[in-house]
Order: structure tokens, then sequence, then C-alpha cells
């Protein structure tokens, strides 16, 4: 895959750093991307063992996100980063939070795998898959999108964020359904609720992200403003 | 060996050896110099003893002789062959050149004396050197004193001998100051009646005005040359009686003594303050004899007071041409070339700009301030002659070129963050000159000024054409207005070295006076450069911080 | 519209659109100022409104004519004598290089600091009051106060009370360098050129004078020329990039430190190859 070139720095030395830095994230986005899909996997196959293995492997990412945070501090106070350098580097801090975020909501969704479904009940997480494997492919994009920096594609995944909305909305109906039919599926359906209220934030994190990249590439912060405005802001630019 | 020599060589150690000895070499001329100097110029104060020489010649004839041992050397024995003196067994003679003055009595002030020709040397306690006012030393034995025609006690003499130094005091002072001033008025009134004649202006009135003046000062000059030959008469009251080597009795007059001394009596202290006095004398006195005796200072004086008015004229001028050149001449070839020509002009033999400074300065220009400011003194010049003026001149221009181009470094090294500064502060360029520019440059200036000294205290060729002589009559400054003559010609001590040393008629006698003069000269040139060089230090400790 | 201004605001900082200045907000307007050394062309076609009050910084590579420019604003490229300038600069609206402009008049109104200190061999009070003695003022009392003031609007009083009348060649660097502020600031001009003043000093005589020159906006219009991109950008309210001759990019200092418009700016504020 290509990635984002930092570049031409006279100072070889914060190339290298900006680098190494920027492949930290891509290692934490790796490591997340693979916990969510995991996560995914151990609850449609109700696969007890992988459940477990999601769990015990959170500590990484979070020991990686404490490692480029004070890289981007270090960085801060030594080189003292302007223009397109400091966007990059708050774009990263920004969004290393965010994914530790959605490592957590892949933590929480792995936990649905470890309960006893029925067979009946399978149908719902048939139902979250869906769903999830929606906010995967975002999630993928988004980090795609990261990895090369590219605006294009960030914007069009930060466009795409209403599909997991809609997504989400039907499967909570849905659920909402079952849970008036059956009163005794209740504390199974909550889960499950819980699991692709996590997958719905996991979309907004992958939106933020997105922004983040929009902020570094283009200099606009467009967050809190409809995709109208969004739009027009970043056509004003050109 | 060899490599070990190559290292040698290498480490740069023979280079500092060699720098080392290039110093030193330096060093030992400078102190050799000014130790030669000052031995012979000093010694000739000191109050050396006294010999009485019993001489028996080849011819058995035997007589005495007394004076200072001038000199002493070794002549081969062969030399004196032809003489009947008995020189077996000797290859070399000893010969003393005795100073024996006298010279009423015998031509010579000195005489030779071969060794073996003495039969005994002694020196007396009481010979006596009577330094007189003309014909030199005397050297004898006080015999007798008589005051008023009567003989009295020899031990008064030194108070007489005072009470003559007064009366020649007031003699000298009559003559000088008082005589001269009327003769000085007499001329002017002379002068301004030409002037009123030249100008027809001349009216019965104001002829016979200056007809009452001059009668006036007549009279006062009657009066005074009447005071005048009294004190002659009571100076010339007292002689003493003093018998010679020779053993003549000879009568000298108390008002011919200066100072009597009997050298051979003095301890060191005695001859220390002898030697003081003797350089005071020198330094303070007008000089006797053509110059071979007596002291220097009216050379002293026109010297450092021709330095000083070159100093004067040129400081100015160069520092304005320098300032010119540096901050207003647009940097082109001609400025480039101006500047050569500046530089060049150091080079130039000085002689050169004595003939210049004769040809233009007191001929045309001097001719024509004639012309038009003192025609009624033509056709003898004032200013159409050589004077000090014209010497501080043409010294001036000479020394200009010295000044020009260290005042220009000066500017030059001055950072133009301080010409920045000052400009920004809305000064103008004149203001930064004035207020920041000069100040900062003065040690440079002031580098220029004491090499423009050191150079003109010690010319002389130019001089000899503008202005210097080998006696003038009256200082360039005294007590007739306006104080300051510049039309004067003065007496210089580069010029009375070459004068004593070369031109004197007694050469030999002068010898230890050449090194005297050149002592005091080199002393003369010293402190005008300490003077300066002080100015200089202190000016640059101020702005030391600067030069970083 | 949308305002993406930020809403909270920053102390120290204005808010000024450089874009859409008052004709009284306005300090000194340069219009389509050219300068050739000799064949060179050093400054291309620059214009630009500085704000009154505000301080507005210079960078840009060595050479790239940003203290030739500065330099244009007191006239002090007139010592120069290859330098030829065209275009206008104009101080209430009156063109500096117009044919009646009194040179010296001129530069008491825009008073300026140079890259190295250069107290003048005086004394402390000497250097201060030395613009006053130029237009003429004797009275001691009107120079004694004169100075005080000036020493204390540089933050340098209580440091040489003691001592005003020693050599200021007795200073630290930065001490000089604030006496030279001082001196430039008791003819009360209304502009002041800064030349790199912090260059040949340490850091934290840099400091004292950046505080300095945040304090000095309240009553002067500062510009200043800087090598240090950090002190640009800590110090000035207006930040102008320049780059060979050209004015590439001008606009409020926090949006060319973080989102510059122009590549040239981008590459030089983050240190890359241009």
């Amino acid at each position: 895959m290509e990635t984002f070139d930092t570049g031409r720095h006279i100072s070889g030395q914060f190339n290298a750093e900006l680098d190494a830095i920027l492949n930290h994230v891509m290692q934490m986005g790796g490591l997340v991307e693979q916990q969510l899909k995991d996560a995914l996997t151990a609850v449609t196959d109700n696969n007890e063992e992988l459940a477990q293995k999601v769990l015990n492997s959170d500590y990484k990412i979070n020991r990686l996100e404490v490692a480029i945070d004070e890289e981007c501090t270090r960085i801060i106070a030594k080189r003292q980063p302007a223009a397109g350098d400091l966007r990059l580097v708050m774009a990263i801090v920004k969004t290393i939070a965010d994914l530790e975020r959605i490592a957590d909501e892949a933590e929480k969704i792995s936990k649905v795998a470890l309960e006893q479904f029925s067979t009946k009940q399978q149908d719902f997480l048939l139902n979250m898959d869906n769903l999830g494997q929606l906010v995967l492919t975002t999630l993928q994009n988004t980090l795609d999108a990261f990895t090369r920096m590219d605006f294009d594609a960030a914007f069009k995944v930060h466009q795409q964020d209403s599909r997991i909305d809609r997504e989400y909305e039907a499967l909570m109906r849905q659920l909402m359904t079952y849970m008036m039919e059956d009163p005794r599926s209740i504390p199974k359906v909550m889960s499950v609720i819980w699991s692709a209220r996590a997958l719905e934030r996991i979309g907004d994190r992958c939106q933020n992200i997105c922004e983040y990249v929009i902020y570094f590439v283009k200099g606009k912060d467009v967050r809190h403003i409809s995709d109208d405005d969004v739009a027009q802001v970043l056509l004003n630019k050109e | 060996m060899d490599k070990s020599n190559n290292t040698w060589f290498k480490s740069g150690a023979p280079w500092v050896w060699m720098s080392a000895a290039g110093v030193t070499i330096s060093l030992i001329s400078v102190v050799g110099l000014l130790w030669l100097i000052a031995s012979r110029g000093l010694t000739y104060f000191w109050p050396a003893p006294i010999h009485q020489f019993d001489i028996k010649d080849e011819l058995g004839k035997e007589y005495t002789v007394i004076g200072e041992i001038y000199d002493v050397e070794q002549i081969p024995a062969s030399q004196l062959a032809h003489t009947a003196i008995d020189l077996t067994g000797k290859e070399s003679v000893e010969r003393l050149l005795v100073k024996t003055g006298n010279r009423e009595l015998v031509s010579l002030d000195f005489r030779w004396l071969v060794e073996p020709l003495i039969v005994a040397q002694s020196e007396p306690e009481n010979v006596a050197v009577i330094e007189r006012r003309t014909n030199g030393n005397f050297y004898g034995f006080i015999e007798e004193l008589y005051i008023e025609g009567k003989k009295v006690d020899v031990a008064q003499l030194p108070e007489f001998v005072e009470r003559v130094d007064n009366l020649q005091e007031q003699i000298s002072e009559l003559q000088k100051s008082d005589i001269m001033s009327i003769n000085y008025e007499l001329e002017r009134i002379r002068l301004n009646r030409r002037k009123d004649e030249l100008n027809k202006e001349l009216t019965k009135a104001r002829n016979a005005q200056y007809d009452s003046d001059v009668a006036a000062l007549k009279a006062d000059y009657n009066e005074l040359e009447s005071e005048l030959n009294a004190l002659r008469a009571q100076v010339q009251r007292d002689h003493i009686v003093v018998r010679a080597m020779g053993g003549e009795r000879v009568n000298i007059n108390l008002e011919q003594v200066i100072e009597i001394s009997f050298h051979n009596k003095m301890g060191v202290i005695a001859k220390f303050g002898h030697f003081l006095k003797q350089i005071g004398k020198f330094i303070g006195d007008d000089p006797r004899e053509a110059n071979t005796e007596g002291g220097v200072f009216p050379a002293i004086f026109g010297t450092v007071l021709m330095v000083l008015l070159m100093t004067v004229i040129v400081s100015p001028l160069g520092v304005v041409a320098a300032i010119y050149l540096h901050e207003y001449a647009g940097k082109n070839a001609l400025t480039k070339l101006l500047r050569i020509a500046v530089i060049n002009l150091a080079g130039v033999p000085s002689i050169v700009y004595g003939v210049f400074g004769l040809g233009f300065f007191v001929y045309m220009v001097g001719g024509s301030l004639d012309q038009i400011f003192y025609p009624e003194s033509l056709p003898s010049p004032t200013f159409g002659s050589p004077g000090v003026m014209w010497s501080a001149i043409t010294l001036a221009i000479l020394t200009l070129p010295v000044v020009i181009v260290s005042t220009e470094e000066g500017l030059a090294r001055i950072p133009s963050s301080m010409r920045h500064g000052s400009l920004a502060l809305g000064a103008t360029k004149a203001e930064t000159l004035w207020r920041i520019i000069l100040p900062l440059a003065s040690p440079a200036i002031m580098t220029g000024i004491i090499l423009a000294i050191a150079r003109a205290a010690g010319e002389v060729a130019p001089l000899m054409l503008v202005g210097v002589v080998k006696m003038a009559p009256t200082l360039p400054l005294d007590g007739n207005f306006p104080f300051l003559h510049l039309e004067r010609k003065f007496m210089h001590l580069g010029f009375h070295i070459y004068d004593v040393g070369f031109q004197s008629p007694n050469v030999e006698a002068a010898r230890p006076l050449v090194y005297a003069t050149a002592l005091l000269l080199v002393t003369i040139i010293v402190a005008l450069n300490m003077t300066a060089v002080s100015i200089r230090n202190r000016l640059r400790e101020k702005y030391r911080a600067l030069e970083h | 519209m949308l305002n993406l201004k930020p809403e909270i605001a920053m102390p120290g900082q204005s808010t000024i659109d450089i874009n859409a200045l008052e004709q009284d907000q306005v300090a000194l307007e340069i219009k389509n100022l050219n300068l050739h050394y000799g064949d060179k062309k050093a400054l291309n076609n620059i214009s630009m409104k500085i704000p009154k009050g505000q301080v507005t910084a210079f960078i840009g590579p060595s050479g790239c004519g940003k203290s030739t420019l500065l330099r244009c604003i007191n006239r002090m490229n007139d010592l120069i004598d290859v330098c030829h300038i065209d275009g206008e600069i104009n101080l209430h609206g009156e063109n500096i290089y117009g044919k009646h402009v009194d040179v010296a008049q001129l530069r008491r109104k825009v008073g300026m600091v140079f890259q190295r200190p250069n107290p003048f061999p005086k004394s402390i009070y000497e250097n201060v009051v030395y613009g006053l003695r130029l237009i003429g003022e004797k009275n001691r009392r009107v120079l004694d106060e004169a100075c005080e003031k000036s020493l204390r609007a540089a933050a340098l009083w209580d440091e040489v009370k003691d001592r005003i009348h020693e050599s200021a060649l007795g200073l630290s660097g930065g001490q000089q360098q604030r006496l030279v502020i001082a001196r430039a600031i008791a003819i009360e001009p209304e502009v002041l050129l800064l030349d790199e003043p912090t260059s040949a000093l340490d850091p934290i005589s840099t400091l004292v004078i950046e505080e300095l020159i945040t304090e000095l906006k309240k009553k002067y219009t500062v510009v200043i020329v800087t090598h240090n991109m950090q002190q640009a950008a800590r110090v000035s309210d207006q930040t102008a990039f320049m780059y060979m001759g050209d004015l590439i990019e001008y606009t409020d200092t926090n949006t060319l430190f973080t989102t510059p418009l122009k590549k040239k700016t981008e590459d030089y504020i983050t240190g890359r190859y241009g």
C-alpha cells in the first residue's frame, strides 16, 4: 500500500521521527482492525476462545497509544512543528485516542461472545453481523485514508457514516420487536444492543479520524458541521 | 638524526627562534643607540677630575700640564720613532688627550701627551675650573682676589661670583627685554611712518606725533643705556689673579666668570649636584662661543614651538582631508587616484619639500604677503624670508599624508552599525560625523598626529631652507605685541647638532655637546610622543569595548 | 458564511483582519515597491498594509529581501549608492519617497534597531538622549525625564538607574539591545523597525526583548525581521513570508503558522527543501 510521505525535511532526523510515529499509528490501526475483526468473528461463531484472545490483546493497543502519545509530546517539545507538521502531529494525537476507544468498543463486543445464546437468539447476532461488517469496512477505509492521508477517501468515508446510522436504527427496531415478542430474551437482546451501540460508536470514531485527515490535508476543521456545509467549506477552499 | 632534524624544523621552532632573533637585534640596536648617546652626552656634564701632569720632554725640558683627560688611545711605537723618546721594548704607547683650556695662553684647548714623557701625575685639590663667558674654561690655582682694587681673602670669592651673576642677569634682562622692546617700538614707528608715506597719509600732525614718540623712546633708550653702562661698570669691578699651569699669573675679571668649581675637592654628592646644575644650564641657557658652549634653550624652544605649530596646522587639515576622501568623495577612480597620490606624497624626499617650501611659500606666498600687507618694510622682507611659520607649514605638508592615511584607516575601522545607529535616530550625515564618528576615530587621528610629530621633529633638511638658522637673535615668542612672531627665524636642535658637530671651529671640543644635544632631541621627541600616546591611550580606553 | 475563527480569545492576540483594514488602522502602506541593487532585483512588486499598533514580522530565508524591505521603510537603503527604488511607501498617506521628504525627519518618525546592539561609546544617559539632543533639546529636566521614561519603557530602568552616567559599553548584550530600543523610543517614533533584534543575544535576553516587544506594541507600530520563526510566531500579530524578493504570503500569524496557503510558505516554516 502506498503510504503518506512526510518528506523532504532538511532535518533527516525529523523525517525519520515522523515516519516512525506514522508507522506506529498504522501498526496500532492494524491491531485495532484485527481486534474488531476477531471480536465480530467471535460473536458470529460464538467462539469463546477468540473472544478471550481479543480481551487479552487490548493491552498492546493501550501500550502503543501511550508510546505514540509520548513520541508526539517529544516532537512538539523538540521540533516545534509548524503548519503541516503541526497538524500532522495533532491529527495523530487525536487519532490514536480514537483508535484506542475503538479497541475498547471491540473489547465490549467480544464480551457478547462469552454469553450463551439459544439458537433462536443466534439470529440477533447474524443481524448484527451485517452492521459489524459495514463498520469493519468503514474502519478499513478510514485506516486506508489515514495511511495515504487521502483527502478524497476520507471525505467519502465521512459521508458514509449515515449508512451505518441507518443500519444501526434498522437493527434497533428489529431488536425492539424481539424484545416485545419475547420478554424473556430481554437480557440477551440488551447485550446485543450494547454491541450494536459499540459498533455505531466505532463508526463515529472513524468519522472523527476522517475529520482529522481532512484537517491535516486542508487545514480546515470540519467537526460538528453538517455534510453539506463540509462540502461547501472544502470547495470554497479550492 | 635526519628525521629528528626534520621534525624539529616542522615543529616551527626555527621560526620562533628566528623571529626572536629579529626582535633581539632590534632591541639591541635601540638600547645601544640610547646607551651610546646617553653615556657620551651625560659624561659631558659630570665634573671630571683635573689632573696635573709633570712632563719631561725628549729634549729634557720640564713643564706642567693641568687639564681634564679627554681621551686615551694606544698608538704603535713606530709612529713615534722619529722622536727622541726612548721606546725600547715597547710596541705601543699610551697617548692622552688633555683638555687644558686657558685659551688666552695657548692657542689650542687640547694637547696630546705621550705616556712615557709623564714624570708625575697628580690631582691637586685646589685646582679650580673657571667657567667663563668667553674664551672657554680656565684651569688654574686662584691666588688673589681684588675687590674694588683692594686685595681681600679668597674665601669670599663665591659671594662675589654670585654678585656678578646677579648683575649679569640684570644686564641681559635690560638688553633683552627693555632695550629690545624700545628698538622694536622704534622700528614700528619707522614702519608706520613709511606706511603712511606710501599711502600718502603722512600729515604733518602725524609726522610730529611720530617724531615726538621717537624722541620719547630715544630718551628712554638713553636712560636705559646709562643704566646699562653703570651696571657694566659695576660688573667689571672685581678681578682675581689665577696661576696657570705654566706658572703664569693671569688676571681674570669676575665679569667673565660664570662659575668656579673645584672638581677634585668634590664628593660624589657634590659632583652629582654639579652634574644636575650643568644639565640645567645646558637646557636653560643661551649658547655661547658660536654654539660650542653654553646651553641650547633657543633650539629647544624653536623645535618644540615649530612642532606644535606644525601639529596645529596639520591636524585639522589632515582630518578634514581624510573625512572628505572617506565620507564624501565618490567611490570612483579619481578618488582612488587621489588616495594613491596622497600615499605617495609620504615617500617624497624631505629636501624636496624644503625646496618647495622655499620656492612656493617663502618667495611666492611670503613675497606676495609682504607686498600686500607689509609694503612699508620693503625691500627687507617680513614673511618673504624663511621663518618659523613657513617651516611649520612646510613640515605640515610633509606630514600631511601620514595624518590623512591613518585618519582614513581609523574612519574605515568604525563599525557601520555606529553610523547607522546615529542616522536611524534622525541625525544627518554631518551630525553623525561630528557626534559619533570623529570621537570614535580620535585614537586613529592621534596615531596619525604622533607619527607626524615623530617625523617632523626629526626633520632637519627642509628646515635649513625655510627657516632654521645657526643663531637666532630673538625667540619667536616674546613680550612684544603680537607676542608670537611667526615671521622670525628660529633655532632647531637637529640643525644645532649639525652645526656644532660639523661647522664649529673646534670640532673636538664640541663632540660631547653633539651627543648631549642628540640626547636632548631624542628626549624631546620621546616626550612629545609620549604625551600624544598617552592621550591616544586614554581615548582608546574610552572606546575599547568597540574593538571586538 | 461560516465563521471559522476561534470564539475564545487568547490574551495579547489581535483579531484584526488585514485584508479588510480601515484606513485609520493602517500605519504603513507599501504599494508596488520594486528595488534594484544595480542590475539585481531585490524586491519585486511588494504591496502590503501594515496595521497600526500591532507587531508585523517579516520572515524568509537569507537574501529574500526582508531586511531590505524593512530598511526601505526608514530609507536606510539611501546609504547604498547602487540601490534604486520605485513604488510608494505611505506613512499617513504621504509617500516617504516623495520629493520634499526630509529623511532625517522621517527617521525620527520611523525608528530602527539593528541586529547587533550598537550603543554609542557614551554614557547610558547620553545614548538615550542622543536623538533629543539632535533636535536641539537642551533643558536638563526634559532630558532627564525622557531618559527615565524611555529606559522604563524598555524595561531597563531598574537595572541601570544607579549608573546611567557610566559607559553604555559596560552593559551586557541584552541590556545593550534594550538600551538601543530605549534610545529609539526616546524620540517617540510612530513606527519601530527591528532588524533581527535578538540574533546576537542569548535565549533569556531574547525572551526579555520579546516580552518588551509585546509591551511596545501598545504604543508603537512594530515591524520586526527575524530569522527565528518561533520568534515571529511568538511575538507577531501579522507575518509576511518573503522569498527571493517576492512577498509570498502575508496573513495573521496564527493562520500562517498553522495553515499557510502557499506551498513555499509551508515548506519554509516546516523546514523542508523548497
